[in-house]
């Protein structure tokens, strides 16, 4: 089927070569996905210059703001024209973007719709974690099952979402295909080499318990063994209930929690409570790339985070 | 209970009460002014634009909860103040009411442009809306005490005048009056500011308006309205509180139907009880019609429901079936009975399923961390056993509705009937008396 679908395409890309130097305009839905898009296709990695490569991509562009809820996104006109203009598009999935159905249906660009040779969905693939219920949008025919959407927080997962974005890219500009393969293997080298520092420091605080206040961090946690024992607002926008804190506040006390999980833009009067009552501290993490200083791209996020807890919980507070 | 856990107890329910009972004190003050003067949501106004400063000042760089933020919300109340304070002259030509409306959208919208600029300023927004009363700090307990002291402590001393402005609606704008209604205006919106960023925007509302409301209910006179506010406020938001804990629900919201509530309950004894005693049995007549036909009214529209729809949603049948049992299966053949029962055990054990497929690949992440594959093979199985549930669930509602065609007649045409014959026994006495009124005041006449 691939197969047919990549002669099909080399078929297209003979008759036209004109649209193969150009190179892809990706657009993806969060800013993590835009930086693991570049990390294997665009600007070079860690200051490592690929000069004379064919280009692959022209720009890579967000759709959701650094800094910003994606969950709580409200669409501007101008993404519609971003997607009018996508060849790729890489979303999350899982429900997590589910604004981004209705732009595509608006924006009528047949190739970034789903079923299209330029849709990516970044979760193809990934070990879900939480499947429960059913999934409120219906994504194509079967119920993908409301699973956690967090998983670009596990660094192990970009090896898969960007193997799917290499695949959408070489479809695209087959001529390009060297370059993307030995740029992802590039950048896969390098976060290998990271993984390996950060599994040296998280174990001085694996099986750290921890309280946080959305459940966003299944998977970090199971990649850095952290144990969540729960959460300040199981429900997100429902304000915690005082038997719940109060719970929470026991829970952790007799379970010897160490320290309260925060995002920058989730409120933080409760979380700062708290760890006040648990006398813990408040570790803030970075839910994604340029929410915080220092998180500019995917590498930079994952080592942003596992500095934070190691100087909370590890290294220094032992 | 530990003694750690009896003193988070304690701090979860002492400061919230504190802090609630000091807005009571200063918002029902208020909330009577503004009731006179009809205009009900100029706190929303006022909060909106402080949060529309607050934003602002969160996009040039500064902190929201520093120094130039709060000079830049303090600045942006002011404006709305004098905003309000000029339109008094609107009133000869539209109510107030609709500028303070416009006021209000025009800041909200405002808000949301500038929060496009500063990202991180939508959790200022937000928290705004929903406010945290449940986590109040002593010390912000303590600097609430003390604002309020001070605006409660200035209003006093210009009570007569303040009270003269809500008074008079006709609209006179000397420059005194102007000048007082700004003073009014501005120290309401440095109140609603500090205790909408507590409290949330719905609860400050509540505070603002119901203990005044009950209030008026009962007097004329400020000397007698105002104590009656402050006592119903603080009694309905310690019914709140206590209600938010003991039900486990959200704090805000369990204390704004505390205070609706209140409100019914202040209604009706007002009602029932403190009415001149002819006037007495006569509301005490009326509610226990009342009583007496709406349960029949509810089971008459019910069964007219079920017989006209049988297949569409019927909520007052499954209360019924709720309450006595009588479940939709007890309508169905045997076989059926079998598939309706046995859908309804294994609906809940696939939903089992997928907790307990979580469960273990939870416990199991901290100590010895399942293998990828290892969780594609939970993450599918959970997959399937959500869509055998939901395979289950279908199986429920076609037979559900198999039973309620045939109760369709058995059950509906009787239920309907009675509640007929009840509402028309209800009725007649109700008549008779009605009957014999009229033919009492014509023979006066």
């Amino acid at each position: 089927m691939r197969v047919v679908r990549i002669a099909l395409v080399l078929a297209a890309v003979a008759a036209a070569p004109a649209c193969v130097m150009a190179g892809a305009r990706v657009v993806a839905t969060t800013a993590d996905l835009a930086a693991l898009a570049r990390a294997i296709a665009g600007e070079p990695i860690e200051g490592e210059p690929a000069p004379g490569e064919p280009v692959a991509v022209d720009t890579v562009e967000t759709i959701v703001p650094a800094g910003v809820d994606a969950e709580a996104f409200e669409p501007r006109p101008g993404d519609i024209e971003k997607l009018r203009h996508a060849d790729i598009i890489v979303r999350i999935g899982l429900g997590y973007d589910y604004w981004l159905d209705r732009l595509l249906a608006q924006a009528g660009n047949r190739r970034v719709t789903r079923g299209g040779d330029g849709y990516v969905d970044g979760s193809a693939g990934i070990a879900l974690l939480e499947v429960r219920g059913e999934s409120v949008v219906n994504e194509g025919g079967h119920s993908h099952g409301a699973a956690n959407p967090h998983y670009w927080l596990d660094p192990q997962n970009a090896v898969i979402i960007t193997g799917g974005i290499a695949e959408a890219l070489i479809g695209l500009t087959p001529a390009a295909r060297e370059a993307i393969v030995s740029r992802r293997a590039r950048f896969l080298a390098a976060l290998a080499a990271r993984m390996a520092g950060w599994r040296e420091r998280a174990a001085a605080f694996a099986g750290a318990k921890l309280i946080a206040y959305h459940d966003s961090w299944p998977y970090f946690a199971r990649r850095f063994r952290l144990d969540l024992i729960d959460f300040i607002e199981p429900k997100p926008g429902v304000a915690a209930s005082p038997a719940h804190l109060a719970r929470l506040v026991a829970a952790g006390r007799a379970q010897g929690v160490r320290a309260v999980l925060h995002e920058p833009y989730e409120p933080a009067q409760t979380a700062r409570f708290v760890a006040a009552r648990l006398g813990v501290p408040m570790v803030v993490l970075a839910p994604s790339v340029g929410s915080m200083p220092g998180t500019g791209d995917y590498l930079g996020l994952i080592d942003a985070n596992v500095t934070a807890l190691a100087k909370t919980l590890g290294e220094g507070a032992r | 209970m530990s003694a750690a856990d009896a003193a988070d107890a304690a701090a979860f329910l002492a400061l919230p009460f504190a802090a609630a009972v000091l807005f009571v004190l200063i918002h029902a003050w208020f909330g009577v002014h503004v009731l006179r003067r009809n205009l009900i949501f100029a706190d929303l106004a006022l909060a909106q634009l402080s949060a529309l400063g607050a934003t602002v000042a969160f996009a040039l760089g500064y902190p929201p909860t520093g120094g130039a933020g709060f000079a830049y919300a303090l600045l942006f109340t002011a404006l709305g103040a004098a905003l309000l304070t000029a339109s008094r002259g609107l009133v000869r030509h539209i109510s107030q009411e609709a500028f303070v409306g416009i006021l209000y959208v025009t800041a909200t919208a405002a808000t949301v442009l500038a929060v496009d600029r500063s990202p991180q300023g939508a959790e200022h927004v937000k928290a705004i809306l929903i406010g945290s009363i449940l986590t109040v700090g002593p010390e912000e307990v303590g600097k609430l005490a003390l604002l309020y002291a001070a605006i409660g402590l200035c209003h006093y001393l210009a009570r007569r005048p303040l009270t003269a402005l809500s008074a008079d609606s006709a609209g006179a704008h000397s420059l005194a009056v102007m000048a007082w209604d700004f003073f009014f205006f501005l120290s309401f919106g440095v109140v609603v500011t500090s205790s909408v960023a507590t409290a949330g925007v719905l609860l400050v509302f509540s505070f603002l308006i119901v203990p005044a409301v009950i209030g008026s209910l009962y007097a004329r006179t400020l000397a007698f309205v105002l104590p009656i506010a402050w006592a119903t406020g603080i009694v309905a938001g310690a019914f709140g509180l206590a209600g938010s804990f003991v039900l486990d629900v959200s704090t805000g919201a369990a204390m704004v139907i505390a205070f609706a509530a209140m409100l019914a309950a202040a209604g009706l004894a007002k009602a029932l009880i403190f009415v001149p005693p002819q006037r007495r049995r006569r509301h005490w007549r009326a509610a226990g019609t009342v009583l007496a036909a709406a349960p029949c009214g509810i089971v008459l529209a019910s069964s007219l429901w079920l017989m006209a729809y049988p297949q569409a949603d019927q909520p007052g049948l499954a209360a019924f079936e709720r309450l006595s049992g009588l479940v939709p299966a007890r309508f169905l053949s045997a076989s059926d009975r079998d598939t309706f029962e046995s859908a309804e055990r294994d609906a809940v054990r696939f939903s089992g399923e997928v907790v307990r497929l979580d469960a273990r690949e939870r416990a199991l992440r901290v100590d010895a961390p399942l293998p990828d594959e290892e969780v594609r093979r939970i993450a599918s199985y959970q997959q399937t056993f959500n869509e055998m549930a939901r395979g289950e669930r279908f199986v429920l509602g076609v037979l559900r509705a198999k039973a309620r065609a045939r109760e369709r007649w058995i059950v509906g045409a009787p239920a309907a009937l009675g509640a007929l014959i009840g509402l028309a026994l209800i009725a007649r006495p109700w008549r008779r008396r009605q009957g014999g009124e009229n033919a009492q005041s014509s023979r006066l006449a």
